[in-house]
């Protein structure tokens, strides 16, 4: 995809992400965002386009790294960069301390982690940490040291890149640790592994143990809590898009008070992959009232911080569910289907996308409307005719839409039942004697 | 608004006015006035008490007017007040005399009897008869004979008291310890004559009256300190002051004395202010070191401040402007002479002979006093002076040109005080230093950017170049949005409490100002202050008013009219803006103000040049509420539940009255245009609505005229499309869109808009038809009377369960949750109720919402009513 669409207004690198995101997420994170930034640059036919961005991401793919310990990556970046053939000495100096150092933390680590595999010392953890210190202390002699080398080592390793390992290192030392403050740092250290190894099983898990420390630990600081929420909210972004059953509970969590206040405060960008979410999660959710809860929600808040924040994919919500331009609304949609092609996050929803929002401008369009006309729908939603029945056939089956297709015509009538007084009245009375009930119950007591 | 004005703000007293007419509800409000009014006053007394306290302790003795008539309380005191009133008239003062005698014997009588409560009171009797009696300082002498006899007595009484068992009652012995303190306390001013009697009583007695050089009395405990060798030279500077210091040498060796004399009679009857004032000017012409310089200034100023403390009035205008100039000299020769510095709680140097000199080891010259104090007074005289002058008057011009002169001294004060903190061994309190930034704040943030920038230039160009402040440097006072930012940031970070609130509102009121509205709401909802408002005092209350009324106006100058609705309801709804605002006291009819709290509300009142445009602010008060109530009204039409929502009641009670009036002549006032604007937009003539609106002239008040024009005239337009399908959607089948843009000159895709709008909300019970481009309205939607009763009492009835559901967690909440609990299964179904109720509410018609019915999970009566 070329870089700058001719129209160069909403050109989709305007609305790059990319700058906001980074200083919440970690280092090794941003990597594949930067790896992505450099795969969009490659044409189809795999010549580069733009050679300038090109270097300019590759200079900042060295500038991240360079802190990190995958040494023999970062000297072959720099020689990249500079056009050398050879790697300058002191790559090869700092490989070697670095496997040195951990070759002394296997060392440090080895014991205990070989007590850890044994059956019958396994056996004998109980939920009580310092009880299995105690016992690991008497019956094996590790020391608080050996505990916190597991540490330091899970550390190095996640440094070097070798995540998985990383993972498993600290999940041992979050066992044995009563440092709640290692504990915490471990587990943000094993979602980023989890995270970056992609078992997103794992990584939900380790999301709700590191939610519940936000919550927990750090009661008496709201802006640490705030700030954790913000990076909380920035890595759970790598689970929710690439893990179905993540989408679910993430969304809930994201629209739990806390968060959704810190979105709206901290990082207003995130509405756009909230409202991506919340749109392609139609259909697919099981409980539609949370979903259609969900869209209320989502508009209120696109309403709400339209001044901080805008990109097409919100000015679509806006324009559809708040000012009801549908004209307004199907052009944004072009352009935010180009948003979305550009988005690490978002690359791979982008059709998913253009569908849910195709039918949720139907949607809405069918229940102000009460006749469409079929030709004119088509061209609306860029199908032909024949296609563009049968895409409203389908419609009428799926939602509980009460409408016929007028062929004669070339239109779509839609019905709308007035509702009746009587059933209002009823609606309005039916919750009332079992409320009056309880709290008669309760009353009682 | 404050929570506190909000006093009598009670809904059942409201409601009733409404069905009353106009005045009579008026009158409501001013008897509510004045309750609030008495609570204010109490609370600004403990303000000012402290205040007063606080510069006692600042510029030594004030002048106490008021002690004339509080004698009793503290007669002590003002027997030294009276001490040069010499006023010989010969009849009153034999009565008096003789008066003194009937008290003398009444305590001998006491003696006898042994009665110590009698003595006590006969003894504070002749205190405060004494004091009329006092010649040259020199009391009476059968009041000497009395006091020594008295003392005896009591010495002896105490004495006996010692070794007999037997108790005194409790009346005697309080009596006696009083008289005992009183006598200590007493016999201290007339130790001489005292020991004059005690040498020798016959002699005391008949010695005559103009032969003893009587000394001047030292007052004060704390003055205590002057020796017999000072008292001589004290009374001859004395007396050559004040037989007109003609004959004075004014030499910078006697510049302290001179100083000392002038202190001690500060805060005296009779002394001649102007005349001291003089003198001191003199004595700064030949002050030679910083040293002198600084005291006579120093002293110099508060004397200028005693000028214009008598009450109400303020200070004459060209002291006010010497003061001033003496300030700036002042803290041009603290910057110059970097060894002096003058600085609160500094011991007091009593050494007349010679001046300080720095000593081994000693950085500073420390002189006490509080430059803090002096730049406020000079703040405040300035305020009190523009309070008191005619604002349409060219004087009232001139005297605002001194606020740049004043702006100036704050800001050297700011400059001093930083320099001071930089050495921290000062230990100077942050307080001052917050205070001055406070006042610096004060002074500019309800000025437009250019103003304070102007104002900024010239105080920088006061100051050497090579001067520059960390707090605001040099190089970022350019920009007044900087400036303020900055200031404000400083007090976040160091003063808490009021300043800080204060500091905060100073803020959100420059951004407002600035049309900044979304940073000023934020800031204005982060700070949680409507929540705690309450409970500060008086002027910040005022100062959240005006900050609340500014965000409002920004609102509505980027036309968001819903919410400069709601942000100005507080203020302007209650009908009493001007004295919310502090820009107006409210004539009080029904209710009598006592002296001291109308001169309490007239100190709070805002000079002229801060207020807000109180017309502007009703024009755009009235012009939302038109815009949202019309469409509302016509949308209620005739249901049952018309009276239900409300938005404006002050607007609706001028609809009503307007409506009321037989003829209507053409507008003259804002108000009369709004509502004339009004009932045209309620018969769905935009256009004349729209000319209503902009003929009225204050928008011309507001920057960029133009573009507000053209705002409402958008706003009108639409809400007039609005208003017409509600009023006239039962007179039609079908409406062609093209009619309704031709009609209402919109956009026919914006008139689409509009109507789509109105349909999903299900304000409207109709559909588009997109082929024909028409909007189609559903039949047999309308209620009858049977049928809309009906929906009112259910929801009256799910009201009345609901608050009976509240009333019961409110009362349980601090026992178990046991309630919440056990209907789990019932809270959502709570939930959908209440959703689809209120719904049903607000359309009165439609088909119920549909995340209402989608919740609803229990019972079969719920599945069989879904269907």
């Amino acid at each position: 995809m070329a870089a700058t669409t001719p129209n160069g207004a909403s050109s989709p690198a305007d609305y790059d992400l990319l700058p906001k995101l980074a200083p919440h997420l970690d280092r090794h994170m941003i990597f594949p965002l930067l790896e992505f930034a450099q795969g969009q640059l490659i044409d189809e036919d795999e010549s580069i386009t733009d050679e300038k961005k090109a270097r300019e991401i590759t200079e900042a793919k060295f500038a991240l790294l360079k802190k990190t310990d995958m040494t023999d990556y970062v000297a072959s970046l720099y020689c990249e960069l500079k056009g050398l053939k050879e790697p300058p000495i002191e790559y090869a100096e700092r490989k070697q301390k670095v496997f040195s150092q951990l070759e002394k933390f296997e060392q440090e680590t080895g014991k205990i982690t070989e007590l850890l595999e044994r059956e019958d010392v396994v056996n004998n953890l109980r939920s009580d940490k310092v009880a299995n210190l105690e016992f690991l202390k008497k019956d094996h002699d590790v020391t608080i040291e050996m505990v916190n080398a597991l540490y330091e080592h899970g550390n190095l390793q996640y440094s070097c890149g070798s995540y998985g390992d990383a993972s498993e290192l600290l999940y041992r030392f979050r066992v044995l640790s009563t440092d709640n403050d290692k504990v915490s740092y471990a587990t943000w250290g094993r979602l980023a592994c989890e995270i970056l190894t992609t078992s997103w099983e794992m990584a939900l898990e380790e999301l709700q143990k590191v939610r519940e420390l936000i919550d927990t630990k750090l009661q008496n600081n709201p802006l640490a809590q705030l700030q954790h929420r913000t990076s909380l909210v920035h890595w759970a972004l790598f689970p929710l898009f690439n893990y179905d059953k993540a989408r679910e509970p993430i969304l809930e969590l994201f629209f739990s008070a806390p968060f959704i206040n810190t979105i709206q405060t901290n990082c207003p960008w995130i509405l756009r992959y909230l409202t991506v979410a919340v749109i392609t999660n139609r259909g697919r959710a099981k409980n539609v009232g949370i979903q259609q809860k969900q869209m209320k929600d989502i508009v209120r808040i696109v309403k709400q911080e339209a001044y901080e924040y805008q990109d097409p994919i919100t000015k679509f919500v806006h324009a559809l569910c708040i000012d009801f331009d549908f004209e307004e609304a199907q052009s944004q949609l072009v352009v935010a289907e180009e948003v979305l092609r550009s988005d690490f996050f978002l690359v791979a929803h982008a059709d998913d996308f253009v569908d849910s929002a195709r039918h949720l401008i139907f949607e809405s369009y069918c229940k102000i409307h009460a006749r469409i006309s079929l030709k004119d729908l088509s061209a609306r939603l860029g199908l032909n005719a024949d296609d563009a029945e049968k895409w409203i056939v389908n419609l009428i089956r799926d939602t509980r839409l009460d409408a016929k297709i007028d062929y004669k015509e070339g239109t779509v009538v839609m019905n709308h039942p007035p509702s009746s007084v009587y059933q209002q009245v009823i609606e309005r009375t039916k919750g009332g004697f079992f409320r009056t009930q309880v709290l008669n119950a309760a009353v009682a007591r | 608004m404050s929570r506190f004005f909000r006093g009598g703000d009670d809904s059942s007293s409201e409601s009733s006015s409404d069905e009353e007419d106009l005045s009579l509800s008026e009158e409501e409000t001013t008897t509510k006035d004045q309750q609030s009014e008495d609570e204010s006053s109490d609370d600004f007394d403990d303000d000012e008490d402290e205040s007063e306290e606080s510069s006692d302790d600042d510029d030594g003795d004030k002048p106490k007017g008021l002690s004339r008539f509080l004698l009793d309380q503290d007669s002590s005191e003002s027997e030294e007040e009276d001490v040069e009133a010499t006023t010989k008239v010969k009849s009153a003062k034999d009565k008096r005399h003789d008066e003194l005698e009937a008290t003398i014997t009444g305590i001998q009588n006491g003696q006898k009897i042994n009665d110590w409560h009698l003595i006590a009171n006969e003894f504070d009797k002749l205190n405060r008869q004494v004091v009329k009696l006092q010649d040259g300082g020199k009391a009476p002498k059968s009041y000497i004979k009395c006091l020594v006899q008295l003392e005896d007595f009591m010495n002896e009484t105490i004495a006996k008291q010692k070794v007999t068992p037997k108790k005194m009652n409790a009346t005697n012995a309080r009596g006696l310890n009083a008289v005992k303190q009183k006598i200590k306390k007493n016999n201290k001013d007339y130790q001489e004559q005292i020991d004059a009697y005690r040498k020798d009583s016959d002699a005391f007695m008949e010695s005559d009256e103009e032969e003893v050089p009587v000394p001047k009395k030292v007052a004060k405990p704390k003055f205590e300190a002057f020796t017999a060798a000072d008292e001589d030279e004290d009374a001859s500077g004395f007396e050559t002051v004040g037989k007109g210091g003609k004959a004075l040498q004014f030499t910078p060796e006697s510049i302290f004395k001179h100083l000392r004399t002038i202190l001690e009679s500060r805060g005296k009857k009779n002394t001649d202010r102007q005349e001291q004032i003089s003198i001191m000017e003199k004595l700064f012409k030949v002050a030679e070191t910083p040293y002198q310089k600084i005291r006579v200034l120093m002293t110099l100023v508060s004397a200028r401040f005693d000028l214009g403390s008598g009450g109400a009035s303020s200070m004459p205008l060209e002291h006010w402007k010497s003061a001033e100039k003496e300030l700036g000299v002042l803290l041009h020769i603290l910057e110059v002479a970097k060894d002096h510095i003058v600085i609160e709680g500094a011991e007091e140097w009593e050494d007349d002979e010679r001046a300080p000199t720095l000593e081994e080891g000693q950085k500073y010259i420390k002189i006490p006093g509080s430059i803090v104090s002096y730049i406020e007074r000079l703040d405040d005289e300035l305020t009190r002076s523009l309070q008191a002058i005619d604002p349409h008057t060219s004087e009232y011009i001139e005297r605002l040109t001194d606020e740049g002169s004043l702006y100036n001294i704050i800001f050297q004060g700011q400059l001093y005080y930083e320099a001071l903190q930089k050495d921290a061994s000062l230990e100077v309190p942050q307080e001052s230093l917050n205070r001055i930034i406070q006042r610096r704040l004060d002074h500019v943030y309800y000025k437009p950017a250019q103003v304070v920038k102007i104002l900024e230039e010239n105080s920088w160009k006061q100051v050497s170049s090579s001067l520059d402040s960390k707090i605001t440097p040099r190089s970022q006072s350019e920009e007044a949005i900087q400036l303020i930012n900055t200031l404000c940031s400083y007090l976040f970070e160091n003063s808490e409490g009021i300043i800080r609130a204060r500091a905060m509102l100073c803020q959100i009121y420059f951004l407002a100002l600035h049309d900044e509205y979304y940073k000023a709401r934020d800031m204005m909802l982060t700070s949680h202050l409507q929540e705690n408002i309450a409970n500060f005092d008086i002027t910040s209350q005022i100062l959240y008013n005006r900050t609340l009324v500014q965000v409002g106006l920004c609102a509505f100058r980027k036309g968001l009219v819903y919410d400069a609705q709601n942000t100005l309801q507080e203020i302007c709804g209650s009908g009493r803006q001007k004295e919310l605002l502090a820009q107006g006291v409210m004539i009080q009819r029904f209710h009598q103000v006592t002296p001291e709290q109308e001169r309490l509300e007239k100190q709070r009142q805002l000079p002229f040049h801060m207020h807000i445009n109180l017309e502007l602010l009703e024009c755009v008060y009235l012009t939302c509420s038109m815009l949202l109530e019309i469409p509302l009204l016509a949308q209620t039409g005739s249901s049952p539940d018309v009276k239900k929502r409300v938005i404006s009641k002050t607007y609706r009670r001028m609809l009503e009255y307007h409506e009321r009036q037989i003829f209507t002549g053409p507008p003259e006032n804002t108000r009369d245009h709004v509502m004339q604007a009004s009932k045209a937009l309620a018969a769905g003539e935009w256009k004349k609505a729209t000319h209503f609106i902009h003929s009225i002239k204050i928008w011309d008040l507001m920057p960029s005229t133009e573009s507000i024009k053209t705002m409402l005239a958008k706003q009108i337009q639409e809400e007039g499309l609005r208003t017409y399908l509600f009023t006239y959607a039962p007179f039609y089948d079908t409406l062609a869109v093209e009619t309704l843009s031709g009609m209402f000159e919109l956009d026919s895709r914006k008139v689409s808009a509009v109507v789509s709008k109105m349909i999903s909300h299900e304000e409207l019970a109709a559909a588009l038809d997109q082929v024909t481009e028409t909007v189609i309205f559903r039949k047999g939607v309308e209620l009858s009377r049977l049928q809309s009763l009906a929906l009112t009492l259910s929801d009256k009835a799910s009201a009345l369960i609901e608050t009976n559901e509240r009333t019961l967690e409110h009362r349980t909440q601090g026992s178990a949750n046991a309630f919440s609990r056990k209907d789990g299964r019932g809270g959502g179904q709570r939930g959908g109720g209440r959703g689809g109720g209120r719904g049903g509410a607000r359309t009165g018609g439609g088909p119920p919402r549909q995340a209402g019915g989608t919740q609803f999970t229990g019972g079969a009566l719920g599945a069989a009513v879904r269907g």
